[in-house]
């Protein structure tokens, strides 16, 4: 199981509370970004092993930067996240090399482990 | 022009020409030339003489009449000569002036304006080569360019400008004259043949004439010199008397046919009767089209409101677009009207542009109205188009500010709400019970906060478009929905409108059609986007209910169509037009 995570989200309110969340469920929490660029400025600089990342970022969009980060080998994992809902984004969900979706309402420490213990 | 003027021509013409007759008849005996034959000259020019100062009289703006009486005074002024040298030498010099005059004539006939810079070229050029030749002729030889330089004339007076008598010079001068007056020729009537073919209505008919005539005295000199030619002599014979007279007749087909750009009176009277019963504006665009002559006359409506012009349809125009086109402005009592786009040759009847339009008046104004009318229904199409946009911006909007704001709230709520749990989970049970409803009741909020966004913008639709958020839209149905939607992307107004189409239709098949089956489709074909929602339910659906209503306003605004079928019993099948150019 993954142990260091950074988040990438664009509401820092929404950061703080995942931030303790996250804690309190057992990660580490190594850093938070607000934007795609910072996103992937944090992962070259922290190597979490883990990112939660929003879709709906203010510069580029979540699920680009996630296909950008498993381009490298030995990438973090990816768990997307977002106050949407999965199908209003289509099939691109489904396509994207992300281990997996949570709803942000549904954000739970089980729940992470969950889609993290599912990829192959 | 004025009547001084007229007179001043008419009495110097007169005095001209018989003093010319009198001097063929009695001084230029020591010519060798038949004085018949000059005589018949003099008249030619006595008629070119009479008939432009007739056409400069009707047509005083116009600068055909002008050019024809200089051919005329240029032509007899050759022969007011005597013993003395002097005429006699002027009267050389100017022997072939009347070349560029003519040309000139032939040119800017009917108008009297040259129509093109290269026109505008060719006849200055030829103003100043033709005395240059001259004058250079007469330099080298006792007669100018018509006589060899060593012919012997022993009463003939002397030629002031000779210098010297050279052969060689003349030769070279006259060859190279003829060879430009040729070309000179042969480009004229190439653009002369080209202001025919391109001529319409009352220049055609200006034109006509004046092409036959020219091309009679063409045909019959043209066998004066192939019978010459042969060795026949003309001299006093019918064919030449045939090509005297149809030289002769050049002037007067000028006339003729200037004269001709003007109309009968009855003309008028028949437009009157035409528009008695208030045509469409393009019948009034015909009859006004028949009666001034001119087949490609246009019609432009002045709108006051907006201070421009539109044609019969309401689309705005610029009657003064077309260079090659003159522009007649009518009015009724002091106030603007219509623009009349037509042929400059009817600028030469200011009083028939004004008889027509004021017999159209009427008509003008009732078209006028029509054509501010549809021009207002364009607008009022436009902006009931802008409302749907802006309408939808506005949702895109709140939809983006609902997201940012108060569901981020809730959603960090909730987070909180399982941190107090987890924390709280090894003992008070009674304050976890409180906080899993509370986070129950967050719960609930943030589901209805998310169906409300998306009611009001499907944020989908703008970023994937409306084949995934009609896909989306279908998961979410209770009953299986099979979708099939072209794949390109749409005008943003089409593409929302489509999916509200089928939110809607299939918001009716969860709620009244009790169907286990709909289908969503949506077709693109003729610049036209077809979107069908049928299901196999009850049917009975009605397009004066509420929900239908509305969305039947938003087709329409896009000028599209929404029509419902649904018998009872027999399912229901929702289908909108939407034009998509």
């Amino acid at each position: 199981m993954p142990k260091t995570v950074l988040i990438v989200d664009d509401h820092a309110g929404f950061r703080g509370f995942a931030r303790r969340l996250l804690e309190a469920g057992g990660y580490t929490v190594v850093g938070e970004a607000p934007d795609a660029a910072s996103a992937i400025a944090a992962v070259q600089a922290l190597q979490p092993e883990l990112v939660l990342l929003d879709v709906l970022l203010p510069d580029t969009d979540g699920i680009a930067v996630a296909e950008l980060l498993a381009e490298n080998d030995g990438g973090p994992e990816v768990v997307l996240t977002s106050s949407r809902e999965a199908v209003e984004f289509g099939t691109r969900l489904e396509r994207s090399r992300a281990s997996g979706f949570i709803r942000k309402d549904d954000l739970t420490t089980a729940a992470i482990q969950e889609v993290t213990a599912a990829r192959p | 022009m004025s009547r001084r003027l007229l007179v001043t021509l008419t009495v110097s013409g007169a005095a001209v020409v018989v003093a010319a007759a009198a001097l063929v008849a009695f001084a230029h005996d020591f010519q060798p030339f038949g004085s018949a034959e000059k005589l018949a000259q003099v008249a030619t020019d006595a008629i070119w003489i009479a008939t432009g100062l007739i056409a400069w009289h009707r047509r005083p703006g116009n600068r055909v009449g002008p050019l024809m009486t200089a051919v005329g005074f240029v032509n007899v002024a050759q022969q007011l000569y005597w013993r003395a040298a002097l005429p006699f030498t002027i009267a050389e010099l100017i022997s072939f002036f009347s070349l560029p005059i003519g040309l000139h004539l032939f040119l800017a006939f009917p108008s009297g304006r040259l129509q093109s810079r290269f026109e505008r070229g060719l006849v200055a050029f030829m103003y100043v080569a033709v005395p240059l030749f001259s004058l250079a002729g007469q330099m080298a030889a006792p007669y100018g360019l018509a006589s060899d330089p060593h012919a012997s004339c022993p009463g003939c007076p002397r030629n002031l400008l000779l210098v010297q008598r050279n052969r060689e010079i003349w030769n070279t001068i006259g060859n190279l004259g003829a060879l430009v007056v040729i070309a000179a020729l042969v480009t004229a009537t190439v653009l002369l043949i080209g202001h025919v073919r391109r001529s319409s209505g009352a220049t055609r008919r200006a034109l006509t004439p004046v092409v036959l005539s020219a091309a009679a005295a063409a045909v019959l000199l043209g066998a004066v010199l192939v019978v010459s030619a042969f060795g026949v002599q003309t001299e006093g014979s019918l064919l030449l008397w045939l090509a005297d007279a149809a030289i002769a007749a050049i002037p007067v087909a000028f006339l003729v046919g200037l004269l001709r750009t003007r109309l009968h009176r009855s003309a008028v009277a028949d437009l009157v009767l035409e528009l008695g019963s208030l045509p469409s504006s393009a019948q009034l665009r015909g009859a006004l089209a028949h009666c001034l002559g001119d087949p490609t006359l246009e019609v432009a409506f002045w709108l006051p409101d907006h201070r421009r012009y539109v044609d019969p349809d309401g689309n705005a125009i610029d009657p003064d677009g077309d260079p090659e086109r003159a522009v007649t402005v009518l009015g009724r009592a002091g106030k603007r009207l219509a623009a009349l786009v037509h042929d400059p040759a009817l600028l030469d009847e200011p009083e028939l542009l004004d008889a027509v339009g004021a017999a159209a008046s009427l008509a003008l104004e009732n078209a006028r109205l029509q054509a501010e009318l549809r021009a207002q229904l364009a607008e009022l199409r436009a902006s009931r188009a802008r409302i749907v946009e802006a309408g939808d911006a506005e949702r895109r909007r709140l939809e983006r500010d609902l997201h940012d704001g108060a569901q981020q709230h809730l959603l960090g709520i909730r987070l909180a709400l399982q941190l107090v749990r987890a924390r709280l989970a090894d003992g008070g049970a009674s304050a976890d019970e409180l906080l899993a409803e509370a986070d129950a009741e967050v719960v609930d909020a943030l589901a209805e906060l998310r169906a409300l966004a998306r009611g009001i913008h499907p944020a989908i639709l703008n970023e994937e478009g409306l084949a995934p958020a009609l896909a989306a839209l279908a998961r979410r149905a209770p009953v299986p929905v099979d979708v099939a939607v072209c794949r390109e992307r749409l005008p943003a107004a089409v593409e929302t409108t489509a999916y509200f189409v089928s939110a809607e239709a299939l918001a009716n098949v969860a709620k009244h059609a009790h169907a286990s089956h709909a289908s969503i489709e949506v077709t693109q074909a003729n610049g036209c986007v077809a979107v069908e929602v049928a299901d196999d339910g009850v049917g009975g659906a009605d397009l004066a209910g509420a929900g239908l209503c509305g969305l039947r306003d938003r087709v329409e605004a896009l000028d599209g169509r929404l029509s419902v079928e649904s018998p009872v019993g027999g399912g229901t099948r929702v289908s909108a037009a939407i034009p998509c150019a």
